[in-house]
This record gives structure tokens, sequence and C-alpha cells, in this order.
């Protein structure tokens, strides 16, 4: 793993705050992004993050937490 | 290793677990009914009538920020004075005294709220058996006696623990003289010297104005007077949910990270800033209130807004200590650091978590304290989003976190399910932000907190981005998620309690901070001081208000009517109310 | 005591950001001119609020050019009076209070937003720019029906707001061959004198009188018909001053029988 599973949960987390957070951002400019398209992108973002995480290593193992 | 503070002071660690039990009953009622306003405010999911919202609002309140957060606040105090002091209390006897009353005066409490759910509730002294009155209880509106009765009770326990504290303080000081105070015990006393100043106001709203009232001992009283007694304590107490965690930031934390308190004289500059500042603040919960000049207003502002300084001075030391771990444990780099943290730990996480959250909602206290700025935001869903953010988070997440470290030190059992315990932190801090967003967003739209049902026939509100369906969705959603890691962290807490055979993996050695007390002047322990200081300054923030209030409408208002709030008394009201109002309009 | 230098930064940046916060406010109040709600008001007392000057009857009045005062009161659960027309683009103090419990007064949307004290009044002066709409609800947990409290503000085109109220009488009855009175009282609640036309229709006959009211004063205006142009029998009647129409009727007996019977007034 390209991570902890403790180290992907959290960036998973801190990924969906950004995501909510910065919709709300995102609309006082103006662009508002519907309920629909946010949970698709969130879903995105998180398979993103489990495929970076879990895809196999290349050269020297990670060091262990 | 250091022996596990169960097995050194086998009869506190009975104490303290007694007062996270407590605690922990009065959470898992809390969120449960936590759970009901969520699906009911946002009409998803509504099983009860909507008169019944208020006495499960009331319940919230009480068992949430009144008997979970100051159990916790007592057990962990009283963790943090013997193992700081490295000694048990004078007299036990007292400590379990202190702990009995304040579980008697919450049960009594909590006796009034929940017979809010009968239909025909019992005479209790004089008047029905019910307290829907929220945990304000402004009055006129009345609640039976023993509610008041319980809520005395458990403040006179609280007072006794601290004098025990101070007493258990000065036996120490007798074998140590010229000793500096050890950090935790510096930080319980200057704790317990805020707590006393500021539960003044209640105590005396309730011992002398609302309780005689309610027992019809007097016949009326000043509605802004005990308003403003009220919050004359109300906003010290916030301090008092906080003070906890900040005791573990400081504490617990850089141990946790791997590392050492970055500045000791800085932790206990922060605790006196709040011994001084945290009650001359409470006319800013009042910031819409008639009857009180502007000019107190604006000094309620600027008190407040220095407020901030120990808050983002604790956020430089808390992070300087993480960094400081984090370095110990060899991350390197600017930035780089932060992924040497210890996030497996649940303990850690959840800390690191909760602080994140806290600095975001200090920013939206900064709105609330904006004096003409509340004007937007008074009583809106925008202050329960606040509200959840910092209690709601801060402290009860890190709260939390903190069992995950001491309650094994407290039972000799090692954590269960460490993994799903990190999940749990985790799960928390997502609902928090899906919830707190909804309730800041909804509220900048003008939806109302403390209502059953926000939806109205004469108007619609001006959404915006997104619909009102989606912003209670969204609040639903986060509800559900907070109520499954409260659930959660139950669970974990009792297979601990039950996990007989194994040893904690955690030690409770906390190493010294990096600058230490000797750094700091000797001034800063003189707590005698901070307290003529702290009274002074409240004197000048308050007398001038309530001298006023008083004499506008007399000590005793006039002929203030109680609303004992009984549903069926009150539809017949309403009934006569319109019928009248109809032929007058 | 060490203070670390960076943390030596970050206090003097925390100062500079708490100062900035003050500043700001403090602009918003001297700047902008928004005030707080504050303790000039008088106290009064709850349960004698019906002998009260202001919140014996709660109502809007015009106490200046273009200012508008409107005395509140707030109760279980509904709010006096509803709903709440004002004209739009001038100053509308509200003088709000509660007759039993604190409630809240809030607009959603706006910064309308002020507690209701049994005892005391809160006053806060507002001014909207454009007709509308706007909910009016209590946002302070009042009962148990505290969620059904609302209200409603109408802010009404400036040219179309008034302060009129018509009142219309005539006798139940009247013998055949005397007069029928019917007196239209208007009043004008505005300082300005209010110019407009009476409209009287009773029995098919139809009368017109313009009149003026001057500011803040009442005119009564009189139309007679002889009672032997209606004939026997009840004959309707409506009046009609701007948007206010007041309706009745009135019998005319004959005079041979003296019963009277009721007749109908509006």
């Amino acid at each position: 793993m390209h991570t902890s599973p403790a180290k992907l949960l959290i960036l998973i987390a801190l990924s969906l705050v950004i995501l909510v957070e910065g919709r709300t951002v995102l609309a006082f400019f103006g662009i508002n992004i519907p309920p629909f398209e946010t949970a698709l992108i969130g879903l995105v973002v998180i398979a993103t993050l489990v495929i970076w995480a879990i895809r196999p290593l290349r050269g020297s193992p990670t060091k262990s937490e | 290793m250091t022996a596990l503070f169960v097995d050194e002071y086998p009869a506190e660690a009975r104490l303290v677990k007694a007062t996270f039990l407590s605690a922990f009953i009065a959470f898992g009622i809390g969120a449960l009914f936590g759970i009901i306003q969520a699906l009911h405010r946002t009409d998803i999911f509504r099983f009860i009538e909507s008169a019944e919202y208020y006495t499960v609002l009331t319940g919230h309140g009480i068992f949430l920020v009144i008997a979970f957060t100051i159990f916790f606040l007592v057990g962990l105090y009283q963790w943090a004075v013997t193992d700081s002091l490295e000694r048990g209390p004078v007299d036990i006897r007292l400590s379990w005294l202190w702990y009995g009353l304040m579980s008697l005066g919450s049960l009594l409490a909590a006796i009034a709220i929940l017979a809010g759910f009968l239909e025909q509730p019992p005479m209790v002294l004089g008047s029905e058996l019910r307290a829907n009155v929220l945990f304000t209880f402004y009055a006129p509106l009345q609640a039976n006696p023993l509610y008041y009765i319980g809520l005395a009770l458990f403040f006179v326990g609280t007072w006794l623990a601290g004098i025990d504290w101070f007493r258990t303080w000065w036996a120490w000081r007798d074998e140590n003289p010229g000793e500096r105070i050890p950090l935790r015990t510096f930080m319980v006393l200057t704790t317990m010297i805020m707590w006393f100043l500021g539960s003044i106001g209640v105590i005396v709203s309730v011992l002398v104005f609302i309780l005689p009232w309610s027992l019809e001992i007097t016949e009326s009283l000043n509605p802004l007077l005990t308003r403003t007694l009220f919050w004359f304590f109300g906003h010290m107490v916030v301090y008092f949910w906080l003070l906890p965690a900040y005791l573990l930031w400081y504490t617990v934390l850089p141990k946790l990270s791997g590392g050492r308190l970055f500045s000791d004289p800085l932790a206990r500059v922060v605790f006196i800033l709040f011994v001084l500042l945290s009650t001359p603040v409470g006319i800013h919960h009042q910031y819409m209130d008639p009857g009180i000049a502007e000019g107190f207003k604006f000094i309620a502002m600027t008190n407040t807004m220095f407020l901030l300084l120990p808050s983002l001075l604790t956020a430089f030391t808390v992070v300087a200590s993480m960094e400081h771990g984090a370095r110990q444990r060899g991350g390197e780099g600017r930035f780089n650091w932060l992924r040497a943290l210890p996030w497996r730990n649940p303990a850690f996480t959840g800390m690191a978590l909760a602080g994140l959250i806290f600095a975001f909602g200090g920013f939206t206290g900064i709105v609330n304290a904006g004096m003409n700025i509340n004007y937007l935001v008074h009583n809106a869903l925008w202050i329960p989003g606040h509200i959840h953010a910092q209690v709601g988070t801060a402290t009860a997440l890190t709260l939390m976190a903190g069992s995950y470290w001491l309650v094994p030190q407290l039972t000799g059992n090692r954590l269960v399910g460490r993994q799903a315990a990190l999940f749990q932190v985790v799960l928390w801090f997502v609902g928090i932000v899906f919830m707190t967003n909804s309730m800041f967003r909804a509220g900048l739209v003008g939806v109302p907190r403390r209502t059953a049902e926000p939806q109205y026939q004469g108007f619609d509100y001006d959404v915006g981005v997104g619909s009102m369906g989606e912003l209670n969705a969204q609040l639903a959603l986060g509800g559900t998620l907070l109520f499954i890691s409260a659930m959660l962290f139950l669970v974990l807490m009792l297979l601990t309690v039950f996990n007989n055979d194994s040893e904690p993996i955690v030690d409770g050695t906390l190493p010294p901070a990096l600058s230490g007390p000797e750094d700091s002047p000797q001034v800063l322990d003189n707590l005698r001081l901070w307290f003529g200081i702290a009274f002074v300054l409240v004197v000048l923030a308050y007398a001038l208000p309530l001298a006023g209030i008083a004499a506008q409408s007399g000590l005793f208002g006039q002929d203030i009517q109680p609303f004992p709030v009984s549903s069926e008394a009150v539809m017949y009201l309403e009934f006569g109310l319109d019928y009248v109002g109809a032929l007058v309009t | 005591m060490r203070i670390h230098q960076y943390e030596k930064l970050w206090i003097v940046g925390a100062m500079i950001l708490i100062v900035g916060f003050i500043v700001t406010i403090t602009y918003g109040s001297v700047g902008l001119g928004i005030t707080m709600i504050g303790d000039e008001e008088e106290t009064v007392a709850p349960d004698e609020l019906n002998d009260d000057e202001q919140f014996g009857e709660p109502r809007v009045e015009q106490v200046g050019e273009n200012e508008y005062a409107a005395y509140v009161v707030a109760q279980m659960f509904i709010f006096q009076p509803d709903p709440i027309e004002i004209p739009a683009n001038n100053e509308i103090t509200f003088h709000v209070t509660s007759r039993d419990v604190i409630h809240g007064f809030y607009v959603p949307g706006t910064n309308i937003n002020a507690m209701a004290i049994p005892g005391q009044v809160a006053e806060l002066t507002v001014e909207f720019d454009e007709p509308g709409e706007h909910g009016l609800i209590c946002h302070e947990y009042c009962g148990s029906a505290h969620h059904t409290m609302e209200g409603l503000i109408v802010v009404q085109p400036e040219d179309e707001f008034d302060l009129t109220e018509l009142s219309a009488e005539t006798s139940d009855t009247v013998s055949s061959g005397e007069e029928v009175q019917l007196n239209a009282t208007v009043e004008n609640g505005e300082l300005e004198p209010l110019e407009t036309t009476v409209d009287a229709e009773i029995g098919g006959q139809t009368f017109q009188q313009n009149i003026t009211v001057d500011g803040n004063s009442t005119q009564d205006v009189t139309f007679t018909v002889e009672s032997t142009q209606l004939g026997v029998g009840e004959h309707d009647w409506t009046v009609t001053v701007d948007d206010y129409e007041e309706t009745g009727s009135v019998e005319v007996v004959s005079n041979e029988t003296n019963e009277t019977e009721g007749g109908e007034e509006s």
C-alpha cells in the first residue's frame, strides 16, 4: 500500500470535507454544483484515492508506520 | 513502563470510572434525542408529536451539555489532579459526596424532563411534572420545581468538586512549598475559579428568583433579569466545556504526537485569560434584547473579540507541539511532517480532527460576536451549527478520543477495536461537517433554531443555491452519521470495560514541556490575583446592566405570570387568544 | 518568560486580527449607522397591555413625513397586528413587546431580528426598499405550538399605501316619509391630507362626494335619500372610499304599522 489504511481513511474524510465546504464556497461565486453531481464527484475522488493507495508498489517498500 | 493509573490509585480510578459511566449514559440518551430531532425538524421522519419535540430538545441540551460534558469533566479533572500531584484527595468521602450530589441532581432533572413524555404527568411539589423549558429555561416559561432543584443540586456537587481539588492542592502545597503548580492541576484550579465566578449568575437566578416563583413562594419575577443572569453564566459554561478539551490538547496530545508540549507558560497564560474573560462577555448572547443599552453590548463585543486570543494561542502551541512530536518520529520538510503523525491512533486522530473543526467553528463564533452582524444569525439555525462544531466536536470528539487513551488506564484493559475507534472518530468528523454545513447555510437564509417545524405557511425561504429539501437531507445525513458514530463509541467503551484479560498498550507517562514552568514568572501561579482581577472585570461588565434592569421593572418584575408548559393548557390558551385576536383585528 | 520568535509573530498577528474585527464592527455601528436595540423605551406591564396607549391597539401609524411606527404585540402563538402593512421606502420603527413569555420577532431573509420580552419594548427602525411580502416568525421557543407562530409583513408600494379607515351606518329602520340618512366616516391616519371620493349606493341610487380629510383626523359625510323614493322594504347600501367598502341595509316601513323589526347593520 502506498499509504496506511488509517491515512487513507483520513484522506477520504478530508476530501469529503473539502467537497462539501468547497461547494458552499463556489456557490458564493455563483457556481452551483447540484447534489447528484456533487455525490458523483465525491465517489470519483474516493475511488481515485483508494486505487492510488492499493495499486501495486514499484521499487522499495514504503516505511511501515 | 510506569504503573497504570488504576494500579497506582485504585480508589480514585473507581471514582473516575463512576463519573465516566454517568457521562456516557447521558451521552447515549442525548445522542438518541439528537437523531430524533434531526429527522423531525427536517420533516424526514416524524414519529412524535411536534409538541413533544420540545421535551426531546430539553433532554438533548441537558443530557449532553450539562450531564455528559460535566460528568466527564469532573472525572477527567479528578484523574488530572491525582496524577499530577501524585496523591489522592484529602478525604475521598467528600469526593463521593460530590459525585453523589451530581448524580442525584441530574437524576431529578432528568425525571422532570422525561415526564414530559407522559400523557398525564403526576403532580409534584404543587405542579405538573414537566420541564419543557429547554436548556436555557427562560422565565416566564416555568418548569416543575423538581427540575430547578435537580440542577441546583448538580451545581452544588460541582462546587464541592472544585473545593475538593483545592483542598488536595493545599495539602500538596504544604508538603511541597515553593514549587510551581503542576500544569494539569493548574488547569483544573483555574477552570474551577472560572466556574465559581460564572455560575453565580445562574445560581442566584434559580435560587432567588425562579425556584421560589415555581414553588409559589414569590409571585413574580423579572424575565429580563433572570435571562441576563443566565447569560452571565451562559458564556462561561462554554469554556467549562472547552477547557477539559484544552487540558487534553495541551498535556496529552503532544505525547500522543510523539513529543512534548511546546510551552507550559503559554498554557498557563491561556487558562488565566479564560478566567479573566469568560464571564464578562455574556451580554453577547443578548444583542437582540430590549432593556440593555447599546453601550453594554459594545463592551461585551470587544471583550468577546479578545477572547479569540487564548484560542489562537492554543492553536499555535498545539500545532507546534504536534510538529515537534512529528519531527521526533522522523517527520521532515515544511509540511511533510504531518505524515509522520500517528494517524492510526484514534486518540490522536480524534483530537487532531476536533481541533481542526474548532478552528473553523471559532470563526463562526466571530460572526456571532459581531454585534450588528449578529442580527443576521441570532436564533437562526446558524447558531446550532456553531454549537455543534464547538461543544459538539471540539469538546465531544476530544473527550471521546481522550477516552480511548484514558479508559484503558482506568480499567487495566486494552481498548477493544482500535481500528473501529479510528473509524468512529473520522465518522464523527465527517458527520459534523455535513450537518453543520447545512445548519450554517440554512441559518443564513433565515431558518430558525429550536423549533419542531421550521416549515411555515406564509412564505418560502430564499434558499439561493440548492433547495430546502437538499439542506434538510444533508442535515439529516450528518445527524445520522453522528448517531452511528456515537453508538459505536459507546459499544467500544462497553467492550473495553469487559475486556478483562488484557493489558493496555498505552502508557500514562506525560513528558515535561519543552519550555517548563520554571521559564515563567511566579505570578502566573498567583490564583488569588487572577480571581481578584476576574471578579473586578465581572463587576464592571455586569453591575450597571443588572442594576439598570432591576431599576426598570423591579427585581421581581411586574406580576409576571408563569407559563407552565402543559400541552393542553397551552392549546386552550392559544385558541382563546386567537379568538380574542380575531375579534380585535 | 521565553517566547519563541514565531509565537511572538503569531501573537502580534492575532492582536491585529482581533483589533481588525472590532474596527469592522465599529464601522458597522458608526459608519453604516446600524444601531442595536437598546433600553430607551419605557417598560410596560404585560398584564395591562390592553390599557397601554401603544399596545392596547396594535397598529401601524404615521409619526412623521416618511416615518411610521408599528406597535406589535407577540403572544402565544400569534403576532398582532397580522398582517402588518407598511409602505416601502419609508422608515418604519417597530415597537415590539410580549403579552406572556419571551418570543422572537424575526423576518427571515432580512436583518430584522429582535426579542420580545414581557415588560420590555424592543425598538428597531427599518426601511424596505421594495414592496413585497415577508414572513414574520417567532424564533424563541415559547411553548408547545411555538412552531406555528408566524405572521406576515406586507410592504406596499409607497403610493398605494394609506392609513384610511371607513365606517358607515344608517338607522335600522326608517318610517315611510322620513329621510334615510347614510352616514359615512372617513378616518385618515396619515399626516398628509387625504383627497378622495366617497361613493355611496343605496336602493339603486348613487351618490358621490369629493372630500379632503386632514391628517390624523376624520370627516363625516352624510347622504340623504327620501324613503318614499326607495319604497317600503329592505334596501342594501354600499359606501366605497378608495379600496375600502362598507355595506349594510336599511328597512323602510310603512306608516300603518309602527312596529319596528330589527334591521341589519353591517
